[in-house]
């Protein structure tokens, strides 16, 4: 009789341990497609890039047999690398600048705004992301250029007498940039902006604040996080992005993501444009570790989204 | 009076925005229309020759076909794998998870031209040629973080005792997943789709490393002639593509409405 129930209750957790490895292999089967598709085609990718960005430089095959660390050495010494460091990271900073100041009076137009009207504003802010990115900054092209639309205005007003030169240069790289990642950041602010419940709003417009001081002393402080989540993600799209230096800037322009490209498609040399990309792949994620302490340190207890 | 005048200039200060949003798609639309020889805005009369003198290009109608194939294919792939990803990631218990949800979503982090050149050196390791498969991978890591942010966001506080109640009816797993689960996440599921299929159709910079003369995608197809030309045939391209987006968008909004696509987002 003891050992007939010591065998159904040694039945019963066998059964229990194969639906429990049963549920481990499903779990496993879920994820082995994604998982194979990144291991493949993302981990060992990079992973050989990395170990090139450590070979020396070979006229004839691209990347030679020794290993060196002479290729971060080169970059990280020489002043015009370091130029284009310091300019890569001050176009992300004013972008990311002008992209909040923007961003911010739209957002509170359309948390605001109902039915239909927020519908079709949301689809014009979002549109952008949605056109390709190349015809954008084509489109600015157009605007730009010596005898572009913005040059011939001010040509006709008189504001001028030659044209100015406006393609090509940071400022336009800045302008495509903003164009192009505006949406996100009105999306993080307006998910803030309507976490903040109306009646605190009236309540300070009822105690007799001016709208200014109800801006200052209660959306802005309520909106900080969306404001800064918004910043970490427009700072690190914008330090990384290629298109937009490439048709804006171009060669004249030089921007790490371009260094990179240059050095692999028009020098081939492989392994000073891998050292490039993981140099640039470190300011980006040190931004985003750096962003996030800041965040975790100034808005403690109030969540992010 | 002096109450309305900030919201007055609050106004004012929103639609310069919206203007500056709007004014490179607008000019890209209009100065397809001039009839002189280079591109000049606002447009010298109108016509519609560098819509017929496309049929002179057929290399834009053999990248567009191809571009079209490669989203597809991108955002089918990317969105079946994503949301059997994102349903091991939300309800199950297991070792490694952060790493692997991690792992998933850092090619957000990754600057892609690094990737595109990783990709680019393993393609010619490996031996795999330009081709829409190869565009296709590509694409599917790119996509992948967003379909499982979308498909994710969309399981948390599903109410699982529905399923419960369709196996405990007799209902076996598969049949409960298409007649329960997927119905319920239908609209994280699409919108998962759809922003894969732009960002593959949309990418120029991975593609840009991958594409030979004979495999070229519509982004590089333009940032290439675009380099070397300066005639209105771009904006007319530019301009079909826009207006392609636009009724893709009227669609989807026909059918899901907008605000539920992007309210998922976040």
């Amino acid at each position: 009789m003891q050992a007939g129930i010591g065998t159904g209750h040694d039945l019963l957790l066998q059964q229990k341990k194969k639906n429990l490895n049963k549920k481990r292999l499903d779990t496993w089967l879920l994820l082995l497609p994604t998982l194979g598709i990144f291991i493949f085609f993302f981990l060992l990718p990079l992973f050989f890039l990395f170990i090139t960005s450590f070979k020396n430089f070979d006229a004839s095959t691209g990347v030679g047999n020794e290993w060196t660390l002479q290729n971060y050495i080169k970059f990280m010494t020489d002043p015009f690398y370091l130029g284009v460091v310091w300019r890569t990271v001050k176009i992300a900073l004013l972008t990311t600048l002008i992209t909040i100041i923007i961003s911010y009076p739209v957002a509170f137009q359309i948390s605001r705004s109902k039915g239909r009207a927020r519908n079709y504003l949301t689809l014009l802010v979002l549109s952008p992301l949605l056109i390709s990115m190349v015809i954008r900054c084509y489109g600015w092209v157009i605007l730009l250029s010596n005898n572009g639309v913005v040059n011939n205005t001010l040509l006709k007003l008189g504001f001028i007498d030659q044209p100015l030169t406006l393609l090509y240069t940071e400022l336009s790289v800045v302008i495509g940039m903003v164009h192009v990642l505006f949406p996100y950041m009105v999306l993080s602010i307006m998910g803030s902006l309507e976490k903040i419940d109306p009646s605190v709003i009236r309540a300070s417009q009822n105690l007799g604040a001016s709208s200014f001081r109800t801006f200052f002393s209660i959306l802005l402080p309520l909106t900080l996080p969306g404001v800064f989540a918004g910043s970490v993600m427009v700072f690190s799209l914008s330090v990384s992005s290629f298109v937009t230096p490439a048709i804006l800037g171009g060669p004249q322009v030089k921007v790490m993501s371009y260094l990179t490209y240059e050095q692999v498609a028009v020098m081939l040399n492989w392994p000073y444009g891998g050292a490039i990309g993981f140099l640039l792949i470190l300011i980006a994620t040190i931004t985003i570790i750096a962003y996030s302490k800041i965040l975790a340190r100034s808005e403690k207890g109030v969540a992010i989204q | 009076m002096s109450r309305k005048l900030p919201k007055y200039f609050f106004n004012f200060v929103c639609l310069l925005v919206y203007i500056f949003l709007l004014a490179p798609i607008v000019v890209v639309l209009l100065s397809s229309l001039t009839t002189t020889e280079y591109i000049v805005f606002p447009p010298e009369g109108l016509t519609l020759r560098w819509y017929t003198e496309l049929i002179e290009h057929p290399e834009f109608m053999q990248s567009f076909t191809l571009s079209t194939i490669v989203a597809f294919g991108t955002a089918i792939i990317s969105t079946a794998i994503g949301t059997l990803a994102s349903l091991a990631v939300v309800r199950r218990q297991f070792k490694g998870k952060t790493a692997i949800v991690q792992l998933v979503g850092s090619p957000l982090l990754i600057p892609s031209v690094v990737f595109g050149v990783a990709l680019l050196q393993f393609y010619s390791w490996i031996g795999l040629a330009a081709s829409p498969l190869a565009l296709i991978l590509g694409h599917i890591i790119l996509t992948v973080p967003f379909v499982m942010r979308l498909v994710v966001a969309s399981l948390v506080g599903f109410d699982r005792s529905i399923e419960q109640a369709a196996l405990n009816l007799g209902a076996g797993p598969m049949k409960v997943f298409f007649q329960i689960t997927l119905p319920i996440i239908k609209s994280g599921v699409i919108a998962g789709a759809i922003f894969a299929f732009i960002t593959s159709f949309d990418d120029l910079t991975v593609a840009l490393f991958i594409v030979s003369t004979d495999v070229v995608t519509l982004p590089v197809r333009i940032y290439t002639y675009m380099q070397y030309q300066y005639d209105p045939i771009i904006t007319s391209v530019s301009s079909i593509m826009i207006l392609f987006t636009i009724v893709l968008m009227l669609v989807i909004e026909r059918v899901l409405g907008v605000g539920k696509v992007f309210s998922s987002k976040n």
